[in-house]
């Protein structure tokens, strides 16, 4: 099992996953890029051990949610590229709509004034 | 790394190595951009490693979660990525149309012959007799001291039923022609009589009605018939409601009680069966009749017992009847001889050596696959090299060359397996030469299962020597040669496969060589009659009209006459056997005075009744004495006969046989020798035979011949009409040229030939189509050194002997080693030859000079495009 992500915010250790779905949606890239996409768009969340980002790839292929292949990077070196497969999106449109549904809760829920004749 | 495990690739990559590699580049990635930003080497990567975290837990649980899932690929997932290996390839053939037509016509004539060859090897050799247990099955014969063997009289059939011991089942036959009314116009049908339990001993079914009852096997019993398969639905459109309807047979009437299932047959063609009548002679204690040999007896091997065992128990038998009934029985006795080996014995060999010529016509198919993917190869060197450059491992890309194959192999073989089944069907409608079981040939599973090994094993044959060579080594150093430099010593393959096309060629060009001079010789044999401008037909008398000899005999002279006054007749002559036709029937035969023969020489000889004008009408001579007259020919007449020339050496010692007196049925006086005529096959020699007076032996079935000016198709119908005159319901049988004879004896012969020739034929195209494949890409390699000589002086004809120079050094080299080979092999040829050896020096010669001459041709092309080449504009280009 994954070690606990000591200085990231617990909130990410279940959502790995689908942060890396999101990442491959631009199209097939390597887990450097992967790395890259996550800590641009979460302002680097992952800052220390982003070699988790390994372990949950290599999970998301055993469950055929992404495949990989073996190409050029930007530099000519030799990199695995990983794509989703069409399984892996429907997966991510799944996943994001209950993620939305969550946070519209939870945000609903911040904003909610108490129960009335409380 | 030991040189197997490069090999391991093929099977996937290895997890450890493609974890590390993958970790190994994000820290990389990383170090650089940390270095940008400004810091030393040493701390960019301390950063970057600080930023990745974990380092060797991360590793092992990526390594664990590869390995797992590599273990759990089920055999689907397997199926999965081999079928997308396989539509890949599917892709990229597409992208070089012509390449993969080219190939896949090529595979695909080499798998179409070399399937619809194993049809019929599978069907004739392996499928075998459609009898039940017919690995046990054994042709009885009655032995004599010379150890001929022949058919067994009824008394002697019943005898070894009686006593044999090593047999679980003894049953009969024979065969016999009927006419046949009731029907349509009355006509001649092939029949077959058989034992009470021949059927069931066969396992012979009926598809329609019932077999024959025990109690139909009697004299005078209900007349009764079962219809052959093909015969029932050639001649009633495979109409059920034939069961009951009646027909005449022999000018008796008979009731339809079946039809044999499909392909059943006992070797030669079959219309009728119907039982033997079990007379008087159907006894074993019987001593009339005991040299009447008329049926050919099955007999069924108890399980576990072998043809020795047999043989003894028969040669027991033999010995007890020799003492039982010594004026018939003297000196012979019995011997077996597996049934299958009868029947399909000949055509064994013939059929082995058809197979192997297919399969050298394939391997040369395969070459010239090999030598174009080799050229293709060569030509994607760059695509390879840059997914060798992109990661794609040695294996995989072997991989792919071999799925590519692959998918050829599989197109060529699906394209061949239709191919063949075209050939199979037209070559049963043909019929082109008596192959025996030639009915039952077909492309079934068994055959296509074959088909699809053969693709398969091509594929991989032709495919993974140039995927290991196009893969080979410095595909790296080729990119960075901007593509230019050696093509990884490819040429130097596709020379060897040109040889090996070449040496293939020769062995089948010779083998096709010995056949077709073997056939001309065999249709230069003088066969002792002149076919041209004579037609023969046959008539056999039958039913109560014709019950006794006076009769028929009368009829016979009768029809003769009738002929002889046609227009354009210049001879007619009825005979109990033709030229070509068979030796005719054994008597007893000594010379009146002459010692008796020793024990390994028969005291008898074929003896054939004829019409005193049988000699002119055939076109034959006589030698020596005269020929028979109309005097002769008549039943009160002192008894003559002719021989011919074999006899005289056989019987007459001093070569004067005409005067002498011999005992053939009766005793004759030798009036005549005439020239030989072949009997059994233009290519076997005429054995000894006596020609009686028709009176004097006369025949139930005879053949007319008839000799005119007319055409054939005058004659024919002005024939017809003169039988038809004499005797409506009598049909006309076999109505042909003489000619025909000659062909009917030559059609194995020719067919094998033709066959081999066809094969032979191919070989060398794709042998010159190989050669000038490599030829061409050679001169396309070579262009800058071509244009750098040109330039430097030498002229188009130095260029033009240098390719051909070329093209004749793997010619040369492929014709010695195939002349060896052809040497080695022709051997197996050696039977189906005639007045040629397998060293015949002429076809040895003339295929060398043929192939000489196709490489000279072949590189012709090449050549004068490599030496009309500018050499500016070659040099310029590069």
């Amino acid at each position: 099992m994954g070690r606990p992500l000591t200085d990231s915010p617990d909130i990410l250790r279940g959502t790995l996953d689908l942060l890396v779905l999101k990442a491959l949606s631009w199209g097939p890239t390597h887990g450097y890029g992967v790395a890259r996409w996550v800590e641009v768009a979460t302002g680097d969340a992952l800052a220390v051990g982003e070699g988790t980002l390994y372990p949950a790839l290599h999970r998301l292929e055993e469950r055929g949610l992404i495949a990989s292949s073996w190409g050029a990077s930007e530099n000519n070196r030799r990199a695995k590229y990983y794509q989703l497969t069409p399984t892996g999106r429907a997966r991510l449109r799944v996943e994001a709509a209950n993620w939305r549904r969550y946070a519209a809760a939870i945000f609903a829920a911040l904003d909610a004034p108490p129960l009335p004749g409380n | 790394m030991p040189r197997w495990t490069r090999f391991r690739q093929l099977w996937g990559p290895d997890p450890r190595s493609d974890v590390d590699d993958e970790l190994q580049f994000h820290l990389e990635m990383r170090t650089a951009e940390y270095l940008e930003r400004g810091a030393s080497p040493d701390r960019a990567r301390e950063l970057a490693r600080q930023r990745f975290g974990e380092f060797d837990g991360t590793r092992a649980t990526c390594v664990d979660i590869s390995k797992r899932r590599r273990r759990h690929m089920k055999m689907s997932d397997w199926m999965r990525e081999f079928l997308q290996d396989l539509t890949h390839a599917a892709r990229t053939l597409r992208r070089t149309p012509g390449f993969a037509v080219a190939a896949i016509a090529t595979l695909a004539l080499g798998i179409g012959a070399t399937t619809a060859v194993f049809s019929v090897v599978h069907a004739v050799l392996i499928e075998g007799l459609p009898y039940r247990h017919a690995d046990r099955l054994y042709r009885v014969g009655t032995l004599y001291p010379d150890g001929t063997s022949y058919s067994l009289s009824a008394p002697d059939f019943m005898s070894v039923k009686a006593l044999a011991q090593s047999v679980d089942g003894v049953e009969a036959y024979a065969r016999g022609l009927y006419t046949m009314a009731g029907s349509g116009e009355p006509r001649e049908v092939r029949g077959i009589r058989v034992s009470r339990g021949l059927f069931e001993l066969l396992g012979f079914g009926t598809s329609l009605g019932r077999p024959f009852a025990p109690g139909e096997h009697v004299p005078d019993g209900p007349g009764v018939v079962v219809l052959d398969h093909g015969f029932w639905t050639r001649e009633f459109g495979a109409d059920p409601a034939v069961i009951g309807r009646r027909v005449q047979l022999a000018g008796e009437p008979r009731t339809i009680v079946g039809v044999l299932a499909p392909h059943l047959t006992l070797g030669e063609p079959c219309d009728i069966y119907v039982p033997i009548p079990y007379g008087p002679t159907f006894d074993a204690h019987a001593t009339r009749g005991r040299r009447n040999e008329f049926l050919r007896v099955i007999g069924r091997a108890a399980p576990g017992v072998g043809a020795q065992a047999i043989n003894a128990d028969l040669a027991r038998i033999g010995q007890q009847l020799q003492q039982q009934f010594p004026d018939t029985n003297g000196r012979l006795t019995f011997n077996v001889r597996p049934e299958a080996e009868l029947l399909v014995g000949e055509t064994r060999r013939p059929l082995l050596v058809m197979l192997g010529a297919v399969a050298l016509v394939l391997l040369a198919a395969c070459a010239n696959v090999a030598s174009l993917m080799l050229t293709r190869g060569s030509a994607r060197r760059t695509e390879l090299a840059v997914r060798a450059a992109l990661g794609a491992g040695r294996g995989r890309l072997v991989r792919q060359l071999v799925a590519e194959a692959l998918v050829l192999g599989l197109g060529g073989g699906l394209a061949g397996v239709a191919l063949a089944d075209v050939a199979v069907r037209l070559l049963v409608w043909a019929q082109p030469a008596d192959v025996p079981l030639l009915e039952a040939v077909a492309v079934n599973g068994a055959v296509v299962a074959f088909a699809f090994v053969c693709s398969a094993l091509t594929a991989l044959l032709f495919g993974i020597v140039p995927a290991i060579q196009s893969t080979g080594g410095g595909l790296l150093r080729y990119v960075h040669a901007g593509g230019r430099g050696g093509d990884g010593g490819g040429h130097r393959l596709r020379g060897a496969l040109v040889v090996a096309e070449t040496a293939l060629a020769v062995v089948l060009l010779v083998g096709a060589g010995l056949l077709v001079r073997s056939f001309s010789a065999l249709t230069r044999v003088d066969a002792g009659f002149v076919p041209d401008h004579a037609v023969s037909f046959r008539v056999t008398f039958q039913g109560p009209a014709y019950a006794e000899r006076p009769a028929f005999v009368g009829r016979t002279g009768l029809i003769l006459e009738r002929l002889r006054g046609l227009p354009g007749v210049t001879a007619v002559a009825a005979t109990s056997e033709l030229p070509l036709g068979g030796r005719g029937s054994m008597i007893g035969f000594a010379v009146v005075g002459a010692p008796p023969p020793p024990d390994n020489v028969n005291a008898e000889i074929a003896a054939v009744g004829v019409t005193p004008d049988y000699i002119r009408a055939i076109g034959g001579a006589v030698l020596q004495g005269r020929g028979l007259t109309a005097d002769d020919d008549r039943a009160d007449a002192a008894p003559v006969a002719l021989v011919n020339e074999a006899a005289v050496r056989q019987w007459f010692p001093d070569g004067s046989a005409v005067g002498k007196r011999v005992d053939a049925d009766t005793t004759r006086e030798i009036v005549g020798v005439i020239a030989d005529v072949r009997q059994e096959g233009m290519g076997q020699p005429a054995l000894p035979q006596i020609y009686a007076p028709m009176a004097t032996m006369p025949s139930r079935s005879v053949r007319v011949v008839v000799r005119s000016t007319s055409d054939t198709a005058a004659i024919s119908s002005a024939i017809r009409h003169a039988v038809a005159d004499v005797d409506r319901a009598l049909p006309v049988a076999e109505l042909a040229p003489l000619e025909t004879l000659i062909a009917t004896s030559l059609a194995r012969p020719r067919f094998y030939t033709t066959v081999l020739t066809a094969f032979a034929a191919s070989a060398l195209l794709l042998a010159a189509v190989g050669l000038f494949g490599v030829l061409s890409y050679s001169v396309l390699q070579r262009r800058r050194e071509i244009g750098v000589r040109l330039a430097l002086g030498a002229r188009g004809a130095q260029v033009t002997r240098m390719v051909v120079g070329a093209a004749l050094q793997l010619v040369g080299l492929g014709v010695a080693i195939g002349l060896l080979a052809a040497l080695a092999a022709g051997r197996v040829l050696e039977r189906q030859l005639f007045e040629v050896r397998p060293a015949d020096p002429v076809t040895l010669g003339l295929v060398a000079a043929v192939l000489v001459a196709t490489g000279i041709a072949a590189s012709y092309l090449p050549a004068r495009r490599a030496s009309s080449l500018d050499p500016g504009t070659v040099l310029r280009e590069s």
